[in-house]
């Protein structure tokens, strides 16, 4: 007998083909990425839970159009990016989506049971983020707090890398001057 | 402006993917102080970013087969077959099966083969040795290929120790930082609450004086 790790590209071969258990296991697995990266673009934690639910559910009637198992997680995060960007355009249909600013204010709030950072730092890193313009923050949370690469961003945002880079890097340099501060001389 | 060879934050993120540019901006690294500081100001960045904890999801997402909306098991396995691979397989082998059938009916008989006049030898050591040659070589092909990867995963696996030991180191000056500021904010509380109450010791004494 040999022992294996049960790959996700198993779970999603088994689950195309209508098993729910493997798909839950699955689930299971990306619920808690998919819910913060939600959390972190919509900074709403209802509209992030709602929104985790449609994912999947989107996800499991369209397993089979995915052709590569090896692509899930752009797959799954170009889902869910999509999601929230119906979300903001149907709240405000009048207006255009590139403007528009996460409706709550509620990131950072929790800072951990275990972290030993204050939490006011918590709170002005919070704050900083949230004076980024939604495609540079979307881009700092997709590299920074999820981890991906450059080209599964553009897979994901659907454009260019170049693209992804200049937001990512114009993020980046708001977010040194907006942390300097706290960085050498803690907050006042 | 860095003077790096290569973009330093393309460096931070982990994207150059060749290990000569890697080491080409380390060792830059290690003689320009700017881009030194720089890459410090990015890892603070990070690790301020990094106190923002990721939270748990307030209510577990799962899904619960109904069995009045299953297709029924032989629907499944059709509707598998035709969404995978397996469809393209059985096409080709189908559309070469045709082709077969219609080469076999339009082909003229052969004529009959000579019949061989010698045989040939076979030397059963020479093959032995081939085969032997061949093992050999294979075994050593993925003896390479062990090692390669063996060296690859430490490498990746130092990498990653030394990233977040960096990072840790910059999360504790962060926090270091901020405590003390605090520290010097009390400090500096203490000395005005001091100064104002020697001051009103003062104003009290001569109050008594008068």
């Amino acid at each position: 007998m040999i022992f294996r790790a049960v790959e996700d590209a198993d779970l999603i071969r088994q689950a195309a083909r209508g098993n729910v258990e493997s798909y839950n296991l699955l689930i299971s697995r990306w619920e808690k990425r998919v819910y913060n990266y939600l959390l972190r673009i919509t900074a709403n934690r209802e509209d992030a839970l709602d929104l985790t639910q449609d994912v999947f559910l989107k996800a499991y009637q369209n397993l089979r159009k995915l052709d590569n198992p090896e692509r899930f997680a752009p797959w799954l995060y170009r889902i869910a990016h999509n999601e929230a960007y119906s979300m903001f355009r149907k709240r405000r249909p009048e207006a255009d989506v590139d403007e528009m600013e996460p409706v709550g204010t509620e990131l950072g709030i929790t800072v951990g049971g275990s972290s030993v950072f204050p939490i006011e730092l918590s709170l002005a890193v919070a704050s900083a983020l949230e004076r980024l313009s939604p495609e540079q923050r979307e881009a700092v949370v997709l590299k920074i707090y999820q981890g991906f690469k450059f080209e599964e961003m553009s897979e994901i945002l659907e454009c260019p890398v170049s693209t992804v880079k200049s937001r990512l890097y114009t993020a980046l340099e708001l977010l040194k001057v907006e942390l300097a501060p706290i960085q050498a001389r803690g907050l006042s | 402006m860095s003077c790096s060879p290569f973009d330093l934050r393309d460096y931070f993120l982990q994207e150059l993917a060749d290990p000569q540019q890697r080491r080409q901006v380390e060792s830059h690294i290690a003689i320009c102080r700017t881009c030194h500081e720089e890459l410090d100001r990015l890892h603070m960045t990070e690790a301020a970013l990094f106190t923002l904890r990721e939270e748990e999801i307030p209510q577990r997402i799962a899904f619960v087969s109904d069995k009045v909306f299953e297709p029924s098991p032989l629907r499944r396995w059709l509707a598998g077959f035709w969404n995978s691979s397996a469809r393209l397989g059985f096409a080709s082998a189908a559309m070469l099966s045709v082709a077969l059938v219609v080469f076999a009916a339009t082909r003229p008989a052969p004529a009959p083969a000579p019949v061989p006049t010698a045989t040939a030898t076979v030397n059963t050591a020479d093959i032995e040795q081939r085969v032997q040659t061949a093992v050999d070589k294979a075994a050593q092909a993925i003896e390479a290929r062990y090692d390669a990867k063996t060296t690859q995963l430490v490498n990746a696996i130092r990498q990653k120790d030394l990233r977040e030991r960096r990072l840790m180191t910059a999360s504790f000056d962060v926090q270091s930082n901020y405590l003390e500021h605090r520290l010097q904010g009390s400090e500096t509380a203490l000395r005005t609450l001091r100064g104002g109450l020697t001051q009103a010791q003062l104003r009290d004494a001569e109050g008594e004086k008068q």
